[in-house]
Formats: structure tokens, C-alpha cells, sequence
């Protein structure tokens, strides 16, 4: 899948170079926009939460690290993506070197079978990001639907409301996340929800 | 519109006419809209761990975009004895450390998982919290919240822990959910969501639906 989201500005063009400084709030205010993106792609190569934890720790310190190679017209998450990833895989190889593959649970399917591809994690990066673009009750529908696995009915019965609005609902979200991630023919690219009447939340 | 029929397939409409490469170019999105990594979320305190982590490394090393410093020469050139009585002094810092440790901390290293649950749109008020820890037996749930009343004659909460796939694993019944302590034979790291429903005897032993509570819970130990 290619997909097309725009990196959302965080309207601090010294952000890069403040965190290579390693002022806490520079570095606070970078995890505040990429920390969940981050650990979605940890999430996605170790399948554990505990450990996904701890590769996005590493990330954000390598990420420090590296501070110095940072090239500024470069965007800076997915040059976090990448780091993400390395420290993601970094993590996967030291459980199963310390436990062994025998002693792994055969539930935590993430560290019995090969990490995911650089283009399985970008999947996922864009479709996160595209999602925290959009509005709350458009991305909480779409969870419902898709992650919840609910029927249009099932959901109207959760959110009391009928289930004709759900549908409106649920195709308006849609074409949204789609417009973000280029899925539509005719609607700009780049799309986002800031000009909605609904504006961004997060649910 | 040809959009329209790939947003109506998209958001559900399976009779929505596309051609097999639309189509299989939707699944893989609609695939990745059911991926728990696209929708994990980490736990609130990850992000002081993270700056306390960057911190303490930039506290501890050179600021990474300084020039490098020549540090092996002047290791070198530092008289051994320092070298030594730093050393000694570490190793009993060290050994002072592992015995407080050692005296004062518990003997196992328990597997804990938490989260904090919230009201959905049917208990807006409710919230809670959530631990699970592993013992021998399985995972011991400990789960407080508060702002749902009592129910009783036929009427109940049960748990649920839940996956990716939305396979649900009951975990216990209640009346009231102010200490409830429940218990799981599965692990939170496959089952991460915890949802409480409303329940009523009449209407059989499968989940309602009607979930007034929710949260992902994450390693904390």
C-alpha cells in the first residue's frame, strides 16, 4: 500500500536541533507528536506492550544519539520511524536470544516468526497517522467497525443512536481517512480533518 | 461515483461494485484498519520514562552534535591509582546497593499488567482502574471503578478480556465494581483489552454487547 499522509507541522522549526540539545521539553514535545507513532511500529514488530515500551525508550535515547546526523530536510518522523524500527528489531533479537524460542509462548506470535518488513511498518506508520488526524468520533467509529469487528447495528446499539446515522457516520469517516491516504480519485490528497466543523480530538 | 463505491466498500457495503484490483487494494487497507498496532496505545506514564531516559543520557554523555571529544588518549594518560580507588569506591557503592536490594526487595519478579478503564458512551461517568498480575494458578485481575450502580435480581457486570481478532474470554461476574478481583486464563499480552458489560440472566451466558467500561492494559512489570 502506498499511502500519502502529510506530516501534521509541529510549528517549531528548532525542534530537531533542541532535541539533539536534550532540553526535556524539546524532547517532551517530540514524543507528544510522535511518541504513538513510534510505538506503533514497536507494537508491530514485538506484538507485546511491555516490550514495545521499552523499544520506544530506545528510540527516543538512539534517536538523541543521533541527534547529529539529523538531516533537517528530512521529515522528522520517518526518520523516527526508521530508528523505531532498528530499536524494535534490537529487542525482538534479545528475547529471543534470552529466552529462547522454546520458552516463548506460542500466543506471543510476534517473536516466533520473522520481523515485519520496512514496508509492513510504513503501513502502519501512515494509517496510525492518518487516524490521529482524524476526528475523534470519526476514528472511534472506525475502531468500532474495523478493530471491534461490530456490525453498523451493533454499533447504533452502543452509541444509541439509529443505525441510518451510523451509516452516514461511517461513510463520512471513511471518505476522510481515505482522502488522507490517498485511497480517492478525485479528493486532494493531504485532506485533513483541521477544517471540519467536528475540528481534531482524540478519543 | 466511482469513489463513492470504494468508500461504501470500505465502510462496509460488500456489494459495492469494484474491480478485483480495487478491491484487493481496499482489503489491504481495511486489513491494516484491524492491525493492533495501528490502534495500541502506550501507557500514559511512557512519556516521562522516555524524557526521564533522554535526559539521563544527555546528562551522562556529550551533547551528540559537539565535536567529538578524544576520550580514549585521555584515559590514557589519567595515573592508574585513580583508576583504582575510583573502582573501589563503585564496588562498594555497588555492593552497598545489592545489599539494601537484597534485603529490602521481594524474591520473585512479578509479571503485572494495568490500565486505566473508562466509561463508554452508555457509562460516560464510570472510570476505573486495572491490574493484572501472573501467579501460578493464572492472572489475578484487580479491578476497581466507580460511577456504575450496583446490579442485582438477574441483572449483572461480567468481564472480558479480549484480542485482535475480537475473540472475547470471560473472566468473572459481579454485582458491583468498587474492589472486584477476578481471574483469567489468558495472557494480557494476546487478551490486552479489559471491557466490562451489562448482563442480564435471561438473555444467556454470551456477551451482551453492551460495554460500559474499556481499557487497554499494558506491562508495567
Amino acid at each position: 500500500m502506498r499511502t500519502t499522509v502529510s506530516v501534521p507541522a509541529s510549528g517549531d522549526a528548532d525542534l530537531p536541533a533542541r532535541f539533539g540539545a536534550g532540553d526535556p521539553d524539546s524532547v517532551r514535545a517530540v514524543y507528544q507528536t510522535y511518541g504513538r507513532l513510534v510505538y506503533s511500529v514497536a507494537y508491530k514488530v514485538l506484538g507485546d506492550a511491555g516490550l514495545a515500551e521499552d523499544a520506544t525508550q530506545q528510540t527516543f535515547v538512539q534517536a538523541w544519539r543521533a541527534a547529529g546526523t539529523y538531516d533537517p530536510s528530512r521529515a522528522l518522523g520517518a526518520w523516527l520511524a526508521a530508528i523505531a524500527r532498528r530499536a524494535a528489531i534490537d529487542v525482538y533479537r534479545r528475547e529471543r536470544r534470552h529466552r529462547g524460542v522454546e520458552d516463548i509462548a506460542s500466543h506471543e506470535n510476534a517473536l516466533v516468526t520473522a520481523p515485519p518488513s520496512a514496508e509492513q511498518i510504513y503501513d502502519v506508520w501512515e494509517v496510525r497517522q492518518a487516524l490521529e488526524n482524524l476526528p475523534g468520533q470519526d476514528r472511534e467509529l472506525i475502531r468500532m467497525q474495523h478493530f471491534d469487528e461490530l456490525t453498523h447495528a451493533e454499533i447504533a446499539g452502543q452509541l444509541a443512536i439509529p443505525v441510518g446515522t451510523v451509516k452516514s457516520r461511517s461513510f463520512r469517516a471513511h471518505r476522510r481517512l481515505a482522502g488522507l491516504l490517498g485511497h480517492l480519485r478525485s479528493e486532494p490528497v493531504g485532506t485533513t480533518a483541521a477544517g471540519t466543523e467536528e475540528g481534531r480530538h482524540h478519543g | 461515483m466511482a469513489d463513492d463505491e470504494r468508500i461504501a466498500y470500505l465502510s462496509g457495503d460488500t456489494s459495492a461494485r469494484l474491480d478485483p484490483a480495487e478491491r484487493a487494494e481496499l482489503d489491504e487497507l481495511r486489513g491494516l484498519l484491524t492491525d493492533p498496532a495501528v490502534w495500541a496505545e502506550p501507557h500514559p506514564g511512557l512519556a516521562e520514562r522516555v524524557v526521564g531516559a533522554v535526559t539521563q543520557a544527555a546528562s551522562a554523555e556529550p551533547v551528540p552534535t559537539a565535536l567529538p571529544v578524544d576520550g580514549d588518549s585521555n584515559r590514557r594518560r589519567r595515573p592508574r591509582w585513580i583508576a583504582i580507588a575510583v573502582g573501589g569506591v563503585a564496588a562498594a557503592v555497588l555492593l552497598a546497593v545489592a545489599l539494601t536490594f537484597g534485603l529490602t526487595s521481594h524474591p520473585s519478579q512479578s509479571v503485572e499488567y494495568a490500565a486505566s478503564i473508562n466509561g463508554t458512551t452508555l457509562a460516560p461517568d464510570a472510570s476505573g482502574q486495572v491490574t493484572l498480575t501472573k501467579t501460578p494458578s493464572g492472572w489475578k485481575i484487580h479491578l476497581h471503578a466507580k460511577g456504575l450502580p450496583r446490579r442485582d435480581g438477574g441483572a449483572y457486570y461480567e468481564a472480558w478480556l479480549k484480542n485482535s481478532a475480537g475473540v472475547l474470554v470471560p473472566v468473572g461476574t459481579f454485582n458491583q465494581l468498587d474492589d472486584v478481583t477476578l481471574w483469567a486464563g489468558v495472557a494480557p499480552s494476546s487478551y490486552p483489552t479489559l471491557t466490562v458489560t451489562r448482563q442480564l440472566v435471561d438473555d444467556g451466558p454470551t456477551s451482551s454487547g453492551k460495554v460500559v467500561l474499556i481499557g487497554v492494559t499494558h506491562r508495567t512489570h
